[in-house]
């Protein structure tokens, strides 16, 4: 399924009066869409990796403010309606985490009025905004950083790539995750038995617990587990050889990382950040970063679209391997 | 003389026809409305320990019991399938609507269930449990009506229709 087709079927979940608006916008307007904002009686703003819209009725994309569609809180029920299949009880424990999953990969986050219960949130009720993210599979997106993830022996380095928010980390991971599976023999890679942990149901973007991505032929999804039983679970049950998991750097994971370390276990993660110096001002990764667990650090950019690659970093000694040119001149 | 019997009979057997299917009529309610309630039941099930989606549930519904009632959950369905422009509300009442005539169901039963689909599907688990219980137990007192109308009418529209019967063809003699 094209990109194309893909986002002409997240419209289809849309109520009708969005539904409408958004099946006059130009195809192309809407080929390289990420998100689609829904909020009560707020404009109706669509989202490319560089740019944001509003919509007009007439379904022209504009920067101005006064001509946007304004979204009625209605909208808002009628789509969850559609996308629940008239059920949002079926969806209650998604809702309470904050997004469902469509099928396609398609992620779609909620706010509203939270019930809770003891401190703990039991549900969402009636909700003001959406978030529809529109999920991308972009294959051979991994192939630039392949080559810093292997040794010279063809085995995997512990790697951490390190970027800001939608900058293609996820969606690196993912290919990441294929590849490694699958194996590319023109590449000398050979295939292993990869565990994914998804804790936010993002990269695998389970349905009905069933992966709608194409991650490779020896992956097994651990779908919506916390990271840290997750990793010593996989390795108890699935005996992977490498592990890919994202946002690492919460508090418990580095027991679990040294754990499958330990095991013999390589592992693949992302964390949230700018640059390294970055990562070290929290406790949990810095202590990682000085004990020398990752032996690769990747950092990502959207300067050049999502995934460009900023710089590459050896774990062991802290030297750049490679760093992106700036408009021809190489600082480093 | 023989023509007269013949005739007599002819007549008695046709009002007594008629005053037993009134009856059977008046009697058929009071168990449509017992199945319904059964299967609101079985909706709550569904929705409470297996969280199916509307149209899982309703497809198992339709399916377990063959009686006119099950129509309502059918149809919808169906309309929810060929005209997606219809929400699961307007569906339902729709269904409704354009099935009531082929059950015993009265216009007060009917007002029931459309209300009760004005809250399905579109709110939490507690919420589809309070609706559906609350619709159980307004047709488990309309059931308690219709059996009360059942035991007078029942007896009544039978014995109207033999005397009714006798009357003409005493008069006719």
């Amino acid at each position: 399924m094209s990109a194309k087709d893909k986002n002409i079927n997240i419209i289809q979940y849309l109520s009708r009066g969005v539904r409408e608006i958004l099946e006059k916008v130009k195809p192309d307007k809407l080929f390289d869409l990420e998100e689609i904002r829904l909020r009560a009686n707020k404009p109706l703003i669509i989202q490319n990796y560089s740019e944001e819209w509003f919509v007009d009725s007439l379904g022209n994309l504009t920067k101005n403010i006064r001509d946007a569609f304004i979204v009625k809180r209605e909208e808002i029920l009628s789509t969850l309606e559609i996308m629940s299949k008239n059920s949002i009880y079926a969806f209650q424990e998604d809702i309470k985490n904050g997004f469902i999953s469509l099928s396609g990969g398609h992620r779609v986050g909620i706010s509203g009025k939270v019930i809770t219960d003891s401190g703990k949130v039991v549900n969402i009720k009636e909700f003001s905004s959406l978030n529809i993210r529109i999920s991308k599979e972009v294959r051979g997106c991994s192939f630039k950083i392949l080559k810093y993830i292997f040794n010279e022996n063809k085995q995997v380095l512990n790697t951490l790539i390190v970027s800001p928010p939608q900058c293609g980390k996820t969606t690196i991971l993912r290919d990441l995750s294929r590849v490694l599976s699958d194996g590319a023999i023109d590449k000398g890679i050979k295939g292993m038995k990869v565990g994914l942990i998804d804790e936010r149901s993002e990269i695998a973007a389970c349905y009905k617990g069933i992966p709608q991505f194409d991650l490779g032929i020896r992956t097994d999804v651990l779908d919506a587990c916390p990271k840290s039983e997750g990793m010593l679970l996989m390795v108890r049950s699935m005996s992977p050889q490498v592990i890919i998991t994202d946002e690492i750097g919460n508090k418990g994971d580095k027991e679990s990382i040294i754990a499958i370390l330990n095991a013999g276990i390589k592992l693949i993660a992302t964390a949230h950040g700018y640059n390294i110096s970055e990562l070290k001002s929290r406790q949990e990764v810095l202590s990682m970063i000085n004990e020398k667990v990752f032996e690769r650090y990747i950092v990502l950019s959207n300067t050049q679209g999502p995934g460009t690659m900023e710089e590459v970093i050896d774990g062991s000694n802290m030297k750049v391997l490679y760093k992106r040119e700036y408009a021809g001149i190489t600082r480093v | 003389m023989l023509l007269k019997i013949i005739g007599s009979i002819m007549i008695m057997s046709g009002s007594s026809f008629i005053g037993f299917a009134m009856s059977s009529c008046c009697s058929k309610r009071p168990g449509q409305l017992k199945n319904l309630q059964n299967l609101m039941q079985m909706l709550e099930n569904e929705i409470r320990y297996l969280s199916s989606i509307i149209s899982d549930a309703f497809e198992k519904i339709y399916k377990s019991i063959d009686n006119p009632v099950n129509l309502f959950f059918k149809s919808t369905l169906e309309y929810l399938e060929n005209r997606e422009e219809l929400n699961l509300a307007q569906a339902w009442e729709r269904a409704i609507k354009d099935n009531i005539y082929k059950t015993s169901l009265n216009k007060e039963d009917e007002e029931i269930l459309v209300s009760f689909g004005k809250m399905l599907g579109n709110s939490d688990i507690e919420g589809q449990i309070k609706n559906i219980r609350f619709t159980i137990y307004q047709l488990s007192l309309q059931e308690q009506k219709a059996e009360e109308l059942k035991k007078r009418n029942e007896t009544m529209y039978r014995t109207l229709g033999i005397l009714g019967g006798a009357t003409a063809v005493i008069l006719l003699i």
